[in-house]
C-alpha cells in the first residue's frame, strides 16, 4: 500500500523522537524511568493543547503570536473568579477559562479576518495588548496556591488511571482527548477540511465558495479557547499566578506546530504529528536540563534552529517534488 | 430542444472601453459549442459573465428561459454554470475526493471516506477515465487536474460546462483524452462551450460554432456549413480601409542579431531568426505560441538552454535582465502593472530606474535635477500627459503609461528593442502615437523585435513577420506580401496551407 | 505622494500635541535634562527603527532584531569578562551581529524562505546562543570608558545617544531618500518583478539589508551594555515590538514600497514622548507596552481607516 505523505512526516517524526530518547538515556544516567514520564506528560499536555489551536490557525495561513498572553490572562482571571467564588461547580471552571480565551481570540479573529491585516502584526500587537491587561489587573491581588479551592490545585496531579509506575494524570487524559477529537474533527468533518483549503490555495477556495473570512475567524477563536484550557490546566499546576505566566508560549507552540510537520505556509499538517512535534520539544527541554555535557541554556537556541531545519527542509524537499513534477510534465 | 442557458444583448465596459456590445449566445443541453474569436474579442470577459465573476452592464441572462442575476462563481454554480481554465484552480493539499466534493454544501458534515472515494472514483469515471481519489492533487500531471476540475463541475450537476482553452497546454494524447470527457459529457446531457484557438479541435469536437470580433456576434453556424477559411475571414474580417498606412523599410540591411536554433526545454524549440539594423521585426501568433517566452529569453529573464544568439557578429550568452541591459537590448513588457512598472511611485523614477548607474555620483548620491532633465525632455519627445512629473504613474492612462515604459527603455539607449504587446489597451489616438514613435526609432537605426497579437498594427508596422504557433516558428512573411488570413491561417492550422 | 506629506504632517500634529499634554501634565517633561533622557533610554530602539525602515520598504520583516542586540550585548560582556580588550570585544560583537543578518539572509536571499518565519526562528535561536552565552548570570564590571559612552554626556551635556540618534537619522534620511540604493529599496518593495525586469540586482540589495540589520542591531545591543553598565541574558527583549511600531506608524507600509524616513523619525519621537509621558505618570512598562500594541493595530489599520474615511466623505459629497 502507498503511504501518504502525511502519516511518512508523523512515522518519521515518531523515528526522531525515538532515536532522541536512545539518545539520552544512553548519555543520562538513569534517564529512562517512570518519573520522566510522569514530568514530561505533564508539561507535554500543556503544550499540545496550544499547540493544536496554534495548528488550527497556521493551516489557514496565518499564526497566533498573542496564545502566551492568553494562557496567562485566562489562568489569572480563573483564578480571579475562583477566589471571588470558591464554591463554583469543578465542571464549569475549564468551560469558564475556555470561554475567557475564545474571547481574546475572538479579538484577533475579528481583526485579521474582518479587516484582513496581516495576523502577525496583529497577533505581536496582542501578545503585547494581552500582557499588558495582564499586568494591570494584577496590579491589586495576586493568584496564590493558598487562595484557591484545594480541588484544583489536586487536580494536576491527580492520576486517571497507572500502568505500572507510569501515573497517567487527568490533565494528560484532557490533553489527549482534545488531540483526538481536533483529529478527528480535522480529518472526518466537512468543516474540519475546510481549514485545509482554505490555506491550501485561497483563491480556489474563493472560487468554490468557501467563507474564507468565517473559518480564519474560527481558527483564531479555536486558537484562544484552548489557550484558555491552558490557561487553566497552567493555574492548576502551577496555583501561583505572576505576570510572566505563559511568557515564551507562543514560540513553542509555533516550533511543535512547525516541527510536527504543519505546514507553515497553510493547507497541509496533522494534529498528531503536532502532538510528537509539542512531545519532542519538551522532552528536549527537560532532557537538556540533566544532560551534564551541554548547558541546559541551549534549550531555546535548540528549539529556535529546530524550527529553521524544519522549514528549510519542508520548502527545499516541496521545490523539488514540484521540480519532479514539472519535469514529467 | 429549449436552451439551457441563454446570454442577452450582453454589454460590458472597462473604463470606457468596451469589451462586449450587446452579445447574445444560446448553449443547448447535449451539444459542444465552439467559440472562436481574436486575441482581446472578448471571450474572457463573456465567460467572467456567465460565470458571475462580472456583472454584466445591459443585457439577461437566462437559465432554463428564467431570468438570473449571478454574484460570483458559488452562485454560478448552484445556477448549473462552471468554468474550467487552462490552469487549473485546484487544492494542491487535499486528495482528489475532496477536491471534487469541496464545495458541496449539502453533503453531512461528518466524512465518509470509504464512500466518499467511491463517489470520487465513479464520477471521474463518468468520464472515461481511472484516477485514484486518494492521490493528492499536488501529485497530479495538469490534464489530470483539469480532470478533476471538470468532475467536480458535474458533480454539482453543472448543466453548462465552460472550457477555455483546457487544450493549450496539454500533450496530444491528453487533448484526446479531453475530448473523450466533453464527448462523454454531451452524451450526458450537458452543454458544453469549448473555446479553442485549435480551429482543428473544432472540426474535431463540437456541433456548433460561434465567431466573435470587437466584443460582438459576428455567426453562429452548424460545424459542417463552415471551413478553417471562412472562420478565419469572419475573425480577422475587419475594414481594410481602416489599415493604418504602410511605411517603406529603413533597414540597412546591416544583421544586429542573429538567432540559431534558440531553445527552452518544454517551452519552445529550434527558433532561428535574425533582425537588422533599423528593421521592424514582428512576431505574431496566438496565446501560447510562446512568443513572449523568446523574447524572455534573449533579455536573460528566463534563459534559454540551447541554441546560439549572436549580437553584432558576437556569440553572447545571456543569463540575466542586467546583462541584456548592459548588451544594449531593452525589452517593454506587455503586463505594465506587473511586470512594467511600478504604479505606487512617480513618473521620473520609474523613468530613470534602469539607468540608475548613470545619474549617481559618489557614493551613489543621484543627481535628481539630471533626472528630472531626461524626464522633462522625454515627457516633451514622446508627448506624455501628465500634471506633473511626480504624479504616481498609476494614475495616468494606459496610453501614458505605454510611453512611460518606452521612455524607460529608450533611455537606456538600446541597439534592440524588444516591444510586446505595444498597444494593448490604449486608445486610438496613442496607439498612432506609439505607432510612429516606433518607426522614427528604426529610423534612426535601432533593431527592433514587436510581438503583437493585433494583426493590422502587424501588418502596418512590419518589414518582416515571423509567425510561431506552440513554441515554433510555422513561417515568415515580407511585411509588404503578407495578408492577415495568411498570417492567421498559419497561426491556427497547420494543414491548411 | 501628496497623502505621505499629509500624513507626516498628521503625525507632527499628533506629535506636537502630545507634547503639549506631556508638558501640561508634568512639569518635568520639557526639561533638558528629561529631553536628553528620553532619547538616551531609547536610543537602541531607535537606530534599529531606523534600519527597520528599509528593512520593511524592501517588503521583507526582522523579527530577530532585538534577539540579537541580546546576543551582541552577551557576547561583549562575555568577552570582556573572558578578559578580551573593550575594543576587540566591541569589534567582535559587531561582526558577531553581521555574520545574524548574513545568516538571515542565506536563508531568506538563498532558499527562497519568507523572511517572516526565518526571522521568527533566529528570533529564537540567537537569544538562545545569548543565553548559552552567559546562562542565568548578569555580567557586569565594564572598562570605566565603555560606560560613560552609554551614560555621560559626549560633548558638554549632550551624550553620544543623542549624537548617534542625530547622525544615524540624517544618514538613513539621506540614503534612503537621495542615493540609488535607497530607490533600488523602494522598487525592489513597491514590486520586486518590475525591479528584477529593470535589471536590478535585488539579491544583493536584500543581503545588504539584512547583513544592515543585524550589524546595526549588534551596535545597538553594544550600546545598550554601556548605558545599563551590565548585560543578562533577557536584554533587549520584546523591543521588535516597540520597532516595529515605530516602522509602521510612521507610513510605512507592511507590504513594502511605501513610506518615508521622516515618517520614521517622527514616529520615533512619539513614540519616545508617549512612553516617556506614561512613565513620568507612573505608568508601568508593562502597560506603556500595551498601549503600544494598540497603536500598532491602529498603524496597520491607516489605510482601511482613510478608505473608509474617503468613501464617507463621498457619500456626504
Amino acid at each position: 500500500m502507498r503511504v501518504s505523505l502525511s502519516t511518512l512526516r508523523i512515522l518519521v517524526l515518531l523515528g526522531v523522537f525515538i532515536a532522541t530518547v536512545l539518545f539520552f538515556a544512553s548519555q543520562i544516567d538513569g534517564y529512562m524511568n517512570a518519573r520522566l514520564f510522569n514530568r514530561i506528560s505533564g508539561s507535554v499536555a500543556v503544550i499540545a493543547l496550544i499547540a493544536v489551536g496554534q495548528a488550527f490557525v497556521v493551516l489557514t495561513r496565518n499564526i497566533d503570536l498573542s496564545i502566551g498572553s492568553v494562557v496567562g490572562c485566562t489562568a489569572y482571571f480563573t483564578g480571579g473568579i475562583l477566589m471571588a467564588w470558591p464554591d463554583l461547580p469543578p465542571v464549569l471552571v475549564p468551560v469558564l477559562a475556555m470561554a475567557i480565551g475564545a474571547a481574546f481570540g475572538a479579538f484577533n479573529g475579528f481583526l485579521v479576518a474582518r479587516f484582513r491585516l496581516p495576523s502577525i502584526i496583529v497577533t505581536l500587537a496582542t501578545l503585547a495588548i494581552f500582557r499588558s491587561i495582564l499586568v494591570q489587573s494584577s496590579d491589586g491581588s495576586s493568584i496564590t496556591t493558598d487562595r484557591l479551592p484545594a480541588w484544583l490545585t489536586e487536580f494536576a496531579t491527580m492520576n486517571a488511571f497507572t500502568v505500572g509506575d507510569l501515573q497517567v494524570r487527568w490533565i494528560v487524559v484532557i490533553s489527549l482527548l482534545v488531540v483526538l477529537t481536533a483529529h478527528v474533527f480535522l480529518t472526518r468533518f466537512r468543516a474540519g477540511r475546510t481549514f485545509y483549503a482554505i490555506g491550501s490555495n485561497p483563491d480556489a477556495a474563493a472560487f468554490a465558495g468557501l467563507n474564507a473570512a468565517r473559518t480564519i475567524f474560527l481558527a483564531f477563536v479555536i486558537s484562544g479557547a484552548l489557550a484558555g484550557l491552558a490557561g487553566f490546566l497552567f493555574l492548576s499546576r502551577f496555583g501561583n499566578i505572576t505576570v510572566v505566566a505563559g511568557l515564551g508560549l507562543e514560540l513553542k507552540s509555533v516550533g511543535a506546530v512547525v516541527v510536527g510537520g504543519v505546514n507553515i505556509f497553510g493547507g497541509s499538517g496533522n494534529v498528531l504529528g503536532v502532538l510528537i512535534g509539542a512531545a519532542l520539544i519538551d522532552l528536549i527541554d527537560t532532557s537538556l536540563v540533566r544532560w551534564a555535557l551541554v548547558s541546559e541554556f541551549w534549550r531555546e537556541a535548540v528549539l529556535g534552529l529546530l524550527i529553521l531545519l524544519a522549514v528549510a527542509a519542508d520548502t527545499v524537499l516541496m521545490r523539488r517534488l514540484l521540480r519532479r513534477k514539472g519535469g514529467a510534465a | 430542444m429549449p436552451p439551457v442557458l441563454e446570454m442577452r444583448n450582453i454589454s460590458k465596459s472597462f473604463g470606457g472601453t468596451a469589451a462586449l456590445s450587446g452579445f447574445s449566445l444560446v448553449l443547448k443541453p447535449g451539444r459542444i459549442h465552439a467559440l472562436v474569436g481574436e486575441n482581446g474579442a472578448g471571450k474572457s470577459t463573456l465567460i467572467k459573465t456567465m460565470t458571475g465573476i462580472h456583472q454584466p452592464d445591459s443585457g439577461e441572462i437566462l437559465v432554463d428561459g428564467q431570468p438570473v442575476t449571478l454574484r460570483g462563481t458559488a452562485a454560478a454554480q448552484r445556477a448549473g454554470i462552471a468554468a474550467i481554465y487552462q490552469e487549473p484552480m485546484v487544492f494542491p493539499d487535499l486528495s482528489v475526493a475532496e477536491n471534487i466534493f469541496i464545495s458541496h454544501q449539502n453533503r453531512p458534515q461528518l466524512i465518509d471516506w470509504s464512500a466518499l472515494n467511491d463517489e470520487a472514483a465513479a464520477m471521474v469515471a463518468r468520464l472515461g477515465v481511472t484516477l485514484d481519489p486518494t492521490r493528492s492533487a499536488a501529485e497530479l500531471t495538469l490534464a489530470e487536474q483539469q480532470t478533476v476540475e471538470i468532475a467536480r463541475a458535474i458533480s454539482l450537476n453543472v448543466r453548462v460546462l465552460i472550457m477555455d482553452e483546457p487544450s493549450a497546454s496539454l500533450s496530444e494524447h491528453e487533448v484526446q483524452r479531453l475530448f473523450g470527457i466533453a464527448r462523454s459529457l454531451r452524451d450526458q446531457g450537458v452543454a458544453v462551450l469549448y473555446i479553442s484557438h485549435r480551429l482543428e479541435e473544432i472540426f474535431a469536437l463540437a456541433d456548433t460554432v460561434t465567431v466573435m470580433r470587437d466584443g460582438q456576434h459576428i455567426s453562429t453556424r452548424p460545424v459542417d456549413q463552415v471551413t478553417q477559411a471562412s472562420m478565419i475571414a469572419e475573425m480577422v474580417g475587419r475594414d481594410m480601409a481602416g489599415r493604418f498606412a504602410r511605411a517603406p523599410s529603413k533597414t540597412t540591411g546591416e544583421v544586429l542579431l542573429k538567432v540559431s536554433d534558440l531553445s527552452r526545454n518544454g517551452v519552445f524549440r529550434n527558433v532561428s531568426f535574425t533582425v537588422n539594423k533599423g528593421e521592424i521585426l514582428c512576431f505574431s501568433g496566438l496565446v501560447g505560441a510562446r512568443r513572449t517566452d523568446v523574447a524572455l529569453a534573449l533579455f536573460g529573464v528566463a534563459p534559454a538552454d540551447g541554441g546560439r544568439v549572436e549580437l553584432a557578429g558576437k556569440t553572447v550568452t545571456i543569463t540575466s535582465p542586467a546583462q541584456a541591459k548592459a548588451l544594449g537590448i531593452a525589452y517593454v513588457s506587455e503586463d505594465r502593472r506587473k511586470l512594467g512598472l511600478a504604479l505606487t511611485e512617480g513618473i521620473t523614477p520609474n523613468l530613470t530606474l534602469p539607468m540608475l548607474p548613470k545619474y549617481s555620483g559618489p557614493f551613489g548620491w543621484l543627481d535628481r535635477v539630471r533626472e528630472l532633465a531626461d524626464a522633462q525632455a522625454f515627457r516633451d519627445r514622446l508627448n506624455i500627459k501628465a500634471a506633473n512629473l511626480t504624479v504616481p504613474v498609476g494614475t495616468l492612462s494606459g496610453g501614458n503609461q505605454q510611453k512611460v515604459m518606452l521612455a524607460k527603455w529608450l533611455n537606456t539607449r538600446p541597439r534592440l528593442l524588444i516591444v510586446d504587446e505595444p498597444t494593448r489597451g490604449i486608445d486610438v489616438g496613442a496607439k498612432a502615437e506609439v505607432h510612429q514613435i516606433l518607426r522614427s526609432l528604426a529610423a534612426e537605426g535601432v533593431a527592433i523585435i514587436i510581438i503583437s497579437s493585433d494583426l493590422p498594427e502587424v501588418l502596418s508596422l512590419a518589414d518582416r513577420i515571423i509567425v510561431m504557433r506552440e513554441g515554433r516558428i510555422v513561417g515568415e512573411f515580407k511585411g509588404e506580401e503578407a495578408t492577415d488570413e495568411a498570417v492567421m491561417h498559419l497561426a491556427v492550422a497547420a494543414e491548411v496551407a | 505622494m501628496t497623502w505621505m506629506r499629509s500624513w507626516e504632517g498628521f503625525l507632527f500634529l499628533v506629535l506636537v500635541l502630545i507634547y503639549a499634554l506631556n508638558a501640561w501634565t508634568s512639569p518635568v517633561f520639557l526639561t533638558v535634562g528629561n529631553q536628553i533622557n528620553m532619547v538616551q533610554l531609547s536610543v537602541e530602539k531607535i537606530i534599529v527603527a531606523l534600519v527597520m525602515t528599509f528593512v520593511i520598504i524592501n517588503g521583507e520583516i526582522d523579527l530577530s532584531v532585538a534577539s540579537v542586540m541580546g546576543l551582541a550585548a552577551c557576547a561583549f560582556g562575555w568577552m570582556v569578562q573572558a578578559g578580551v580588550p573593550g575594543g576587540w570585544a566591541i569589534v567582535i560583537a559587531l561582526g558577531i551581529g553581521l555574520a545574524c543578518g548574513a545568516f538571515n539572509a542565506l536563508f531568506i536571499v538563498g532558499f527562497g524562505i519568507p523572511s517572516l518565519v526565518v526571522t521568527l526562528a533566529t528570533m529564537i535561536a540567537f537569544r538562545g546562543f545569548a543565553r548559552v552565552l552567559v546562562e542565568d548570570r548578569g555580567i557586569s564590571g565594564f572598562p570605566d570608558w565603555f560606560n560613560a559612552l552609554g551614560q555621560r554626556g559626549l560633548v558638554g551635556p549632550v551624550p553620544l545617544a543623542i549624537i548617534m540618534f542625530a547622525v544615524l537619522a540624517v544618514l538613513a534620511f539621506l540614503i534612503l531618500q537621495r542615493t540609488a540604493f535607497g530607490r533600488k529599496v523602494y522598487f525592489i518593495g513597491a514590486n520586486r518583478a518590475v525591479a528584477e525586469y529593470s535589471g536590478l540586482d535585488v539579491r544583493s540589495v536584500k543581503i545588504r539589508i539584512f547583513i544592515a540589520s543585524g550589524t546595526v542591531s549588534a551596535l545597538a545591543g553594544i550600546m545598550f551594555a554601556a548605558r545599563v553598565g551590565a548585560i543578562r541574558g533577557d536584554i533587549a527583549q520584546g523591543f521588535e515590538l516597540d520597532i516595529i511600531t515605530m516602522v509602521l506608524l510612521g507610513g510605512v507600509s507592511i507590504f513594502g514600497g511605501a513610506g518615508t524616513m521622516s515618517g520614521t523619525i517622527l514616529a520615533i519621537l512619539i513614540v519616545l514622548a508617549l512612553r516617556n509621558g506614561m512613565a513620568l505618570q507612573n505608568i508601568t512598562g508593562h502597560i506603556q507596552t500595551g498601549v503600544l500594541g494598540v497603536l500598532l493595530i491602529l498603524s496597520v489599520m491607516v489605510p482601511i481607516i482613510r478608505e473608509t474615511g474617503s468613501r464617507l466623505l463621498a457619500r456626504v459629497r
